[in-house]
């Protein structure tokens, strides 16, 4: 302990204030260069507004659409199930041919 | 819709009736556990999309380290629509091996696996493997310091093999480093060389499941069961399902754009806390377990053979689980199976969240 | 008149439903990938903007190219110091033109086509003049611009 105190007292000289404009500066070109390295992250995304609305829009119009189709392909099952149930599937060998 | 001298012309060359009885014939069970069956035509149906949004990309994309990751950028600021496919490009591949680990979890558990459906599980196996080098060729190619990293972490971590370990890594890498040329060469293998292996090996899959018809649990193989007919049936019922995971896709590749990093430097550091994809999280947290030297050995080339018998002895349990090839209840392979799903979760989830 | 009976079957109603509803949702998908991979990227500019002291220099009765979006711009000084700024491209077949000055007219190789130094087409297969430009001088740069464009330059 002793030791640290003898060289305490000569980095006492070395006062923290006489280099803190030279700090101040080093920490300030640092701290740009950070700033500037750190560049704005690339737009993965539309960045205008009214285009990321119409971005959101579609994407609910997409899911509307979606969600149609899979009505309409319940309704056909339905009826498939249905006319399966009646045998009606089945090929007749002996229907008559329309023309 | 109806075109009779059209139908004629195909009768005479094609057998149109015996196609037709073909796939009238084909009947699919219904049970507790038929959802499972669904998993293999969703894992297909991604792959289809990411061949279209994979086509996409590559009329744009230019494979050299001047310009891989400045050709990204302006898919994604300057092209019409060009963030949205390649965050579905993206969200595509994350969920195609989502889904692939479902299904070879749920063939797992199932037993689907068991005689005589061996081939099937090899080849799906196989497929497994493949998908996972697509991810992570795929994740090089933009060229970013993250994916730089993580590439150089997974070729090294293959360099640690015995005996060929160094030949793997240099074939891999196409050097000593990873350089332009492992830029180039990956984007070989995702975009000509994988591609054709698995579309081929897609085909053996599907042609052995139409082979086969599909597998019943051991449980409910005595009972008196329901089938329904593949067509028009379940090819609806999967339509829906494609539908509602198509719509998930693109809700995720428009609220979660993946993110575009600094370009690559190799002489830069790696940045903080990086992570390998999700899908290796749990072989990495595996490999730190062990210690860096076991009894004067390398404690990793040991890591990496412990891990690669686990993966072996996964790869051979049809081979090995012989009660369930018998037809009969085979209680130890349904709790190795278990245990390797819940190693899986809990080392991905310690993975992730650590 | 009030049917008892449908004229369209049930299955036949919902076929048409669904094959309709199908087309509608892929042709909405497919009109998004066209849109990818036919980009609007690479189209021809509105106007450029020139380093004047290249072009004021030019010897009378010679011509020299300038880059105008993909292709070629050609700036013309004709013989009695006039000037013109026109596209360098044939009508015919897209083909470059080059400028012959023994005969002061420009001539496209593909099909020898013929322009005056008008670039008025007068010879040869192409269907009409070539494109002109107007050239505005501001301080040291020269702007060429598609006719009856405003040009809007970027603040430096």
């Amino acid at each position: 302990m002793r030791r640290v105190g003898i060289f305490g007292k000569k980095l006492n000289r070395f006062r923290l204030v006489r280099f803190g404009r030279w700090i101040l500066a080093t920490a300030l070109v640092w701290l740009n260069a950070a700033v500037s390295l750190a560049a704005e992250p690339v737009a993965v995304f539309p960045e205008v507004p009214y285009d990321a609305f119409i971005v959101y829009e579609s994407l609910a119009v997409f899911w509307i659409f979606i969600i149609g189709l899979i009505v309409i392909i319940r309704m056909k099952l339905r009826e498939i199930e249905r006319t399966q149930r009646l045998g009606a599937d089945e090929e007749d060998p002996n229907a008559p041919l329309l023309q | 819709m109806n075109c009779p001298r059209l139908k004629d012309w195909l009768d005479e060359r094609y057998d149109w009736g015996g196609i037709k009885s073909l796939v009238k014939g084909k009947l699919v069970p219904q049970h507790r556990y038929d959802l499972w069956y669904y998993t293999g035509g969703i894992t297909l149906f991604l792959f289809i999309l990411q061949i279209l949004t994979g086509m996409l990309m590559a009329l744009y994309y230019i494979p050299h380290v001047n310009f891989a990751y400045e050709s990204i950028i302006e898919i994604v600021t300057k092209l019409n629509m060009g963030w949205f496919f390649r965050s579905l490009h993206h969200w595509g591949s994350q969920l195609a091996i989502v889904f692939l680990f479902i299904h070879l979890f749920g063939t797992l558990l199932l037993k689907s696996y068991r005689k005589p459906r061996e081939f099937l599980w090899v080849t799906g196996f196989i497929l497994l493997g493949l998908s996972i080098f697509f991810g992570l060729s795929g994740y090089l190619l933009l060229w970013d310091e993250r994916a730089f990293a993580a590439v150089r972490v997974a070729t090294g971590g293959a360099g640690a093999f015995p005996v060929i370990g160094g030949f793997i890594k240099a074939f891999l890498r196409g050097g000593v480093d990873v350089t332009g040329d492992t830029l180039l060469r990956f984007y070989a293998f995702h975009v000509a060389i994988l591609p054709i292996l698995v579309l081929a090996l897609i085909g053996l899959h599907l042609l052995l499941v139409q082979y086969h018809g599909m597998s019943v649990p051991l449980s409910l193989e005595k009972e008196n069961r329901r089938e329904e007919p593949f067509f028009p049936n379940v090819f609806y019922k999967d339509l829906m399902i494609w539908l509602v995971v198509l719509g998930v896709l693109v809700t995720l590749a428009v609220l979660l754009p993946p993110e575009i990093g600094v370009k690559a430097d190799p002489l830069a550091p790696p940045p903080e806390n990086i992570k390998p994809e999700w899908y290796f999280l749990f072989l990495l947290e595996t490999l730190k377990l062990f210690p860096g030297s076991i009894l004067g050995l390398n404690g990793e080339t040991i890591a990496i053979v412990v891990v690669s018998c686990g993966i072996l002895f996964f790869f051979l349990i049809p081979f090995l689980d012989r009660r369930s090839a018998r037809g009969e209840r085979s209680p130890l392979f349904t709790w190795i199976s278990v245990i390797y799903l819940v190693y899986f979760l809990v080392m991905t989830a310690v993975g992730f969240f650590s | 008149m009030k049917l008892d009976f449908s004229l369209i079957t049930r299955r036949t109603f919902l076929n048409t439903l669904f094959f309709g509803w199908a087309a509608a949702f892929f042709s909405g998908a497919f009109y998004a990938l066209m849109k990818f991979a036919f980009p609007t990227l690479g189209k021809e500019p509105d106007f450029v903007v020139l380093e004047g002291k290249a072009f004021k220099g030019l010897a009378n009765n010679s011509v020299k190219p300038f880059p105008w979006g993909g292709t070629v711009g050609l700036y013309l000084k004709r013989a009695d110091g006039s000037v013109l700024a026109l596209k360098g491209v044939c009508t015919h077949m897209e083909c470059n033109v080059a400028y012959k000055p023994e005969e002061r007219k420009f001539y496209c190789a593909c099909h020898q086509g013929w322009f005056d130094e008008n670039g008025i087409n007068i010879a040869g297969p192409p269907p009409k003049p070539l494109e002109i430009f107007e050239i505005t001088e501001e301080g040291e740069k020269l702007i060429v611009a598609r006719k009856g464009v405003k040009v809007e330059l970027p603040k430096a």
